[in-house]
């Protein structure tokens, strides 16, 4: 398991005025792996999401992704060199129908130019057909495909989870960062998304990034998990080692004493 | 009134509709596709009348061609205002535009070598020399009024501008399926996500304005074309909302609620003009005609309260979380 990381997080730091919600952070993450990022609230987990998916630049720092620094870059760029994200609260595009929030993911439309449409409308209408089959199979995959024709609006909030996680996928990612997928879905469901976070990584290829902090699922799925406090990683390592690690014990449970 | 039953009224009424209609395009593209707020959207309909006027006057371009490059000065003018500008919240944005239309009217106001200044396009040849940039098009309304053999000119007027506000209205429906307007609709609802799909967020809201002030500029065009001479007090903010009323009258994100909003709009805006029984009556020609304004006003509050999506707007789309 001595690969090159697919990622690699070097001394990054954000601030917001005085707050340092990212303070020099370093952790890598393997290829193929299913790494968690836990820690408690405030620790920079999610603002660090946003900066390696490019919606907030760095104050300092470096990303590595695939050999390519990304740090700083617009988050379209990123995300079409194969990193993609979902988001804490889903985010639905709800005046979309569901198979139009997926079939929007798709990489490379011909029909998203303005030029093609004018001069080969037909490959554009061809890989249309394509991009609306391949959003059916994974809206089945989840399980929304009843819902395919509904406006996004009319889902639940686990559902809408489902239809983040279908919608990333169907971005074609390499590296996938999930921003508390389970946060807010009933327990069912929970299962069957960690399912399909392993099944992903196991069919797919797709490396996994996870900010979650249901523990018990996170010591499940993970290969390895780091821990963030104070915008610092504290601790890094299989999910028993970190579970045995003082400093994490005193990040989560000390502060209260 | 003899006027209501005029055919010749209600003929200008669908040819100002009409050229409304294209108006409308711009922002049912710009705000109802890609959720872009331009306030300033009657400064590319400026733009594009007076480009088209000066080149054919000042230049001596054919008539047809400065109207083609009318359109594309609107677009480009739109790129300009877009390049430093759509980077900004929605909420700035809609400030810098509301700066832009008043610009470019004062601007026309006051260069007066270059537009003719506040009297307008009268004077674009410059003191007592009379000037006129329309001749090619009332020869072309002429001739299309005894090849179609309709009664007049004004007839043959009210075709082609509704032939070329259909003509668009299709094209806009018709682009309404493509996956370029799904991108559009994405960053309506949440750039962020568009963004991180690896859609260029910005390129996109730029090809939107772009687009849509070149809808506003034909739309100039045909101003300029109806009314012999313009004046930068044609080009008031009103118009902007104007655009705004038939697209909300009409039912956002709908090509088609357009050309209906545009209608509904003339029909009230002009109908508003035989209110002259009581209680109406009480009230002077002048005090009147503020009258419609109110009259819309109601109307659109009466909308909002009971069919908030316009005429043809669905519904379920106003459920915003």
């Amino acid at each position: 398991m001595r690969s090159a990381p697919i990622l690699a997080v070097d001394a990054l730091s954000r601030r917001f005025g005085a707050v340092r919600a990212v303070d020099g952070a370093s952790f890598e993450v393997e290829p193929g792996s299913i790494t968690s990022l836990i820690g408690p609230n405030g620790a920079g987990k999610s603002t660090l999401f946003n900066v390696v998916s490019g919606l907030l630049s760095p104050d300092s720092g470096r990303v590595v992704f695939e050999g390519q620094r990304i740090d700083g870059r617009p988050p379209h760029r990123i995300a079409r060199l194969g990193l993609v994200r979902t988001f804490q609260n889903a985010r639905a595009l709800t005046r979309l129908s569901v198979l139009d929030n997926l079939a929007l993911a798709a990489p490379q439309q011909p029909g998203e130019r303005l030029s093609t449409l004018l001069v080969a409308p037909g490959a554009a209408r061809r890989h249309e057909s394509e991009t609306r089959a391949r959003a059916r199979e994974l809206l089945e995959l989840v399980r929304l495909d009843s819902h395919a024709d509904a406006l996004a609006a009319t889902l639940s909030g686990g559902q809408r989870k489902l239809l983040d996680f279908a919608r990333a996928l169907m971005a074609r990612p390499r590296l996938l960062l999930m921003d508390e997928p389970l946060a807010g879905v009933n327990p069912t469901l929970r299962l069957q998304l960690l399912d399909h976070i392993d099944a992903v990584r196991a069919e797919g290829g797709v490396t996994v990034v996870l900010v979650e902090h249901d523990l018990d699922a996170v010591m499940r799925v993970s290969d390895r998990v780091v821990v963030m406090s104070g915008g610092r990683v504290i601790a890094a390592g299989a999910p028993a080692e970190v579970r045995a690690d003082a400093a994490v014990v005193d990040a989560y449970l000390g502060t209260d004493g | 009134m003899n006027a209501i039953a005029s055919g010749e009224f209600w003929v200008f009424v669908g040819v100002i509709a009409g050229i409304y209609t294209l108006l409308g395009l711009g922002i049912q593209l710009e705000f109802g596709f890609a959720g872009l707020l331009n306030f300033g959207h009657v400064a590319f309909m400026a733009i594009g009348a007076y480009t088209m006027a000066i080149l054919t006057v000042k230049a001596g371009l054919s008539m047809w061609l400065s109207a083609g490059l009318g359109v594309l000065a609107a677009a480009a003018a739109g790129i300009v205002l877009g390049l430093p500008t759509l980077r900004l919240r929605a909420d700035y944005f809609a400030i810098v535009t509301i700066a832009f239309g008043e610009i470019v009217r004062y601007v026309a106001t006051n260069e007066d070598g270059l537009t003719g200044g506040s009297q307008g396009t009268i004077n674009l040849a410059g003191p007592g020399q009379a000037s006129e940039y329309n001749g090619s098009w009332e020869r072309f309304q002429t001739w299309l009024q005894h090849a179609l053999h309709v009664g007049s000119s004004d007839v043959a007027m009210l075709l082609v501008v509704w032939a070329a506000a259909l003509a668009l209205t299709a094209l806009l429906a018709a682009s309404a399926r493509t996956p370029w307007s799904r991108v559009l609709k994405s960053i309506r609802e949440d750039e962020d996500v568009a963004a991180s799909l690896g859609k260029n967020v910005f390129a996109y809201k730029l090809q939107a304005l772009a687009l849509g002030s070149a809808a506003a500029g034909l739309a100039g065009c045909f101003f300029a074309w109806q009314f012999s001479f313009f004046s930068p007090g044609d080009f008031a903010p009103l118009l902007t909302f104007f655009a705004w009323m038939i697209v909300i009258l009409g039912g956002l994100g709908r090509p088609w609620s357009v050309p209906v909003g545009a209608l509904m709009l003339g029909v009230i805006y002009a109908g508003t003009r035989f209110f002259d029984f009581p209680p109406f009556s009480y009230f002077d020609s002048a005090e009147r005609a503020y009258l419609r304004l109110i009259v819309i006003g109601v109307v659109i509050i009466g909308l909002v309260l009971f069919r908030p999506q316009g005429v043809l707007g669905r519904r379920e789309e106003l459920v915003l979380e």
